[in-house]
């Protein structure tokens, strides 16, 4: 205890949110590996409140007011209970449960919202801790969860219309509501700027997002968007958030609007993610490119270059032989990569962009067609101009080819005219089909497959 | 859609009684017996438990008639002094309920004599009465205003969901009944990913119900309290429920009947924990013949459940829902649900014909496919064309917003015909026409042509116009 409360009296002093944050951290440190220990064997329940009063606040410093006192006071005495729990775990102790680990940082939790909500209870600059103990909380509750799974389905009580999803992530739920109430508890906070809990919107709402995300209720964000947008004539501009959250916004918020199929809206956050995003931080670089290019391949029909894969092996994996084949219209090629990586890109949800991916590899196979077909006549020293009145016979020989079609898989006529009027209709081609003549006519002066140079 | 709106505004109204729990007017009371009274009234019905001394007959309210203006004791004025201490204030409580309660907690002492009898040191500050009866009313829900209303009455008042098939009913019901039958339904529809709902159903239905009902037939009424045992039926009683209805839809056809003695069937089944092939059996013939009427909130409420009893190889027939899950997600649109869906497919059931039927569709349509999402059409396995039926002409729109920008300058009416799998010429002139104004068809030389080149325009829009999402109550 003698630590922990020189510590937090130093952190106070200083007006340190970080140094706070720090030691309510329920782990202990390489420095003080006993940490946890000490503190424990400090107290016992009978005198906790007591010990903790006149270690933290005994004397002068630091000058803290009454209700908040309590508030710390509250605080460190579920902190102490916990870090009885998290010891016994540890030390193997049978009585020991991932899930009561967690229902003792419960309390933590409720004691720091608590001590936030109260009249001159908490002050903003402590914010730090309102993150740790959310972040910790919700570890908990993914251990607690993964303990309850480990033994077995406890009587699982059968609900009409509760799926088995929302079984096994009880504890997470459990912690994404008391989350929830962080969150408010920041969103609502009507105090002057400077010493508004406002300025920890951002971190509990990654908190949230990364936690309903992992209980598969991508759904439930929309509320959060909805909250802060509503509340955004009070917010501070975005820039002047700490760049750590904000980049985890963007990106949460670019995959939202990712699997809501807004590709444009998508990028657009990706990108500030991607720009923001700390140089070393490979990990999140990585997570923001698993979207973005799907996203600039729907969007921009680009692919991703060497350069920028190079540093990235498992997306090299995930995207090198899909973008070989787009490139050179490699049909089957393409439909092979895409059901050989089915199952991860399905997990990473980007399989319906990426299948989006077929109408590029097709339009540079067409592309091949056009350039195949050579140039008309050549007309009193004018320039020569590609032919571009190009039976549709040709584009399916293509097709034949491209797909590796035998005798048996005939090339249907008017499946190649679709794909042709597709093409068409989504501006990867100009031009247009004269059905009765049987032939495409397509733009001139270079514009026939837009963005190709041809 | 719109069945939210009358929820959603009467929603508000109604709890109010229970949070404010004195309605009392500014107006001071005192000069006015009327409302003096109307206190006394509540004070009878809401006081005793929290307020500490017996109530009190209701006095005349002529006898309060324009007192003089007398002078509290001592104890009184620093019991209203401490309700106003900033140190006993309470968040939950603001300054005007409190103030509304303390002056009625005054009046009724004062026109019952009880000023000098009330130990006003030890008697708790209206905050915290407020506060107490609020507790007491979140922790024993059945005083809660909701609870009334769904008693079960006569069999016409059991909560159905159908829109068009109980309009008789919602017509002759008053206002407040429909406002509450309205958020039954709505709660019905409503799947609860989230948080709100779970400890509740925990905790209150955690030991199942084992049923004494011999009655085969039974309404279907959306519980708010623990399972009666004397009104749900065991499972052999069940089994032959399901076969007199079985029958009786052959029969009859009568679909709101059968939709609600479906779901009281499977309440049945919920409330005792029964999860056998059997409670397969049922989810599947219900979610068959909700597909057959188009009932999709219905239709999805089962598909959900089949999911989940399908994960626990109860039997059944789970690739024949898959594939319906997966056009179903097709046609509301919703790409997240349909990435789970593509998740749950499993290598062996893409050797199923309807899966792989099913997952043809969805892929030809992500490109745009239309001829072959036609062919796709015409060869629907199972009951999957009653899902497909419920967006083809959505598609009909996409793709002829393709193929007007892609033909110049016409095209036969004979090729949409075949392209986009109209039964006849006439037919496909007709959907043309529901869309487009009749100068962009022609006949010429005998063949009706529609004129792609100006239609481009009057089918794009037609198209987003469908394309608006798809809302259907109870979907995840």
């Amino acid at each position: 205890m003698g630590t922990l409360a020189t510590e937090f009296r130093i952190a106070y002093n200083n007006g340190s949110g970080p140094g706070l944050a720090a030691v309510l951290t329920p782990i202990a440190t390489r420095d003080d590996p006993d940490r946890l220990l000490s503190f424990y064997n400090f107290s016992n329940p009978a005198y906790l409140t007591k010990d903790l009063n006149s270690s933290f606040f005994h004397g002068k410093n630091p000058r803290v007011p009454k209700a908040e006192q309590h508030a710390w006071v509250d605080i460190f005495a579920a902190y102490w209970e916990a870090v009885g729990e998290i010891l016994k775990w540890e030390a193997g102790h049978p009585g020991a449960s991932a899930v009561a680990i967690f229902n003792a940082w419960k309390k933590v939790a409720n004691a720091v919202i608590r001590g936030y909500s109260v009249q001159s209870g908490l002050p903003a600059w402590s914010l730090p801790c309102l993150y740790t103990v959310g972040k910790f909380l919700r570890t908990f509750a993914i251990k607690a969860d993964l303990q309850v799974a480990s033994q077995g389905s406890s009587g699982l009580d059968f609900q009409e219309e509760v799926a088995a999803d929302f079984e096994k992530n009880a504890t997470l739920e459990d912690a994404a509501r008391v989350i929830n109430r962080m969150f408010t508890l920041c969103l609502s906070d009507r105090a002057p700027i400077e010493e508004s809990r406002k300025w920890g919107i951002y971190n509990t709402t990654n908190l949230l997002f990364k936690t309903y995300f992992k209980i598969n209720s991508v759904g439930l964000t929309k509320n959060l968007i909805r909250a802060i947008k509503a509340q955004s004539d009070d917010l501070p501009p975005l820039d002047a958030f700490p760049k750590s959250h904000i980049v985890t916004f963007e990106y949460y918020l670019g995959v939202i609007h990712f699997l809501d199929e807004n590709y444009a809206e998508a990028e657009e956050h990706l990108t500030n993610a991607w720009r923001l995003c700390y140089r070393h931080a490979n990990k999140n670089r990585e997570l923001i490119l698993t979207y973005l290019i799907p996203c600039h391949l729907v969007t921009t029909h680009t692919l991703p270059s060497n350069q920028l894969l190079a540093p990235f092996p498992r997306l090299e994996k995930l995207f090198r032989p899909l973008s070989n084949c787009i490139r050179t219209g490699d049909l089957v090629g393409f439909d092979k990569a895409m059901s050989a990586g089915e199952e991860e890109f399905v997990k990473r949800r980007i399989y319906l962009p990426l299948e989006r991916g077929r109408d590029i590899a097709l339009r540079n196979l067409f592309r091949k067609v056009f350039i195949a077909g050579g140039f008309e006549e050549a007309k009193d020293g004018q320039p020569p101009i590609r032919r571009t009145r190009v039976p549709v016979a040709e584009f399916a020989a293509a097709l034949r080819i491209g797909t590796h079609a035998t005798g048996r898989t005939r090339v249907d006529m008017d499946e190649v005219e679709c794909l042709l009027a597709n093409l068409i209709y989504k501006g990867l081609m100009k031009g247009y089909i004269a059905r009765e003549r049987g032939i495409v006519v397509l733009s001139k002066n270079n514009s026939a497959f837009p963005g190709t140079g041809v | 859609m719109n069945s939210s709106v009358p929820w959603r505004e009467s929603r508000w109204p109604a709890p109010a009684p229970s949070a404010a729990p004195v309605p009392f007017p500014t107006a001071t009371p005192a000069c006015i017996p009327v409302q003096a009274r109307r206190s006394l009234a509540h004070n009878k019905a809401t006081q005793p438990a929290t307020n500490g001394y017996p109530p009190q007959p209701a006095m005349p309210s002529t006898e309060s008639d324009p007192r003089p203006r007398m002078e509290f004791p001592p104890a009184v004025r620093s019991y209203v002094q401490r309700c106003f201490a900033p140190e006993n204030q309470v968040a939950s409580v603001d300054t005007k309920e409190m103030q509304e309660k303390l002056r009625f907690v005054i009046t009724d002492a004062a026109e019952n004599h009880k000023l000098e009898m009330i130990d006003w040191e030890r008697l708790a500050l209206p905050q915290v009465m407020i506060q107490n009866e609020r507790n007491k009313i979140l922790a024993n829900p059945s005083v809660s205003h909701w609870g009334m209303s769904s008693q079960p009455s006569s069999p016409g008042d059991a909560s159905r969901k159908r829109k068009s098939t109980d309009i008789h009913q919602t017509e002759n019901s008053p206002p407040w009944r429909k406002a509450n039958n309205n958020r039954n339904r709505f709660e019905d529809r409503v799947t609860h990913p989230s948080t709100e709902k779970r400890p509740r159903m925990t905790t209150d239905d955690s030991r199942p119900v084992i049923g004494r009902c011999q009655k085969l037939e039974k309404n279907y009424f959306r519980l708010t309290s623990a399972p009666n045992p004397d009104t749900v039926r065991p499972l052999p009683v069940l089994r032959k429920a399901l076969d007199l209805l079985k029958k009786k839809w052959k029969q009859e056809s009568n679909y709101t009947y059968i939709c609600d003695q479906f779901k009281s069937l499977r309440q049945d089944l919920t409330v005792q924990h029964i999860r056998t092939d059997f409670t397969v059996t049922v989810y599947e013939i219900h979610a068959r013949i909700a597909l057959e009427k188009g009932d999709l909130g219905e239709y999805n409420q089962c598909q959900t459940q089949l999911r989940v009893l399908y994960a626990q190889s109860l039997g059944g027939n789970p690739t024949e829902f898959k594939a319906y899950r997966i056009l179903y997600f097709i046609y509301t649109r919703n790409w997240t649900a349909m990435n789970d869906a593509l998740a749950d497919v499993t290598a062996a059931d893409k050797k199923n014909e309807a899966v792989k039927h099913a997952l043809d569709v969805r892929s030809a349509l992500a490109l745009g496919n239309y001829h072959r999402f036609f062919q796709l059409y015409l060869e629907t396995p199972n009951m999957g064309a009653y899902l497909m039926d419920m967006f083809v002409d959505r598609e009909r729109l996409s793709a002829l917003a393709a193929m007007c920008k892609a033909y110049k300058p016409d095209v036969n009416i004979r090729f949409i015909t075949e392209e986009l799998g109209f039964e006849s010429d006439e037919q496909t002139a007709r959907f043309v026409l529901e869309h487009a104004p009749a100068e962009l068809l022609e006949e010429r030389n005998g063949s009706v042509r529609l004129l792609t080149g100006k239609a481009g325009l009057v089918f794009e829009q037609a198209k987003s116009e469908a394309h608006r999402v798809v809302d259907i109550k109870g979907q995840i």
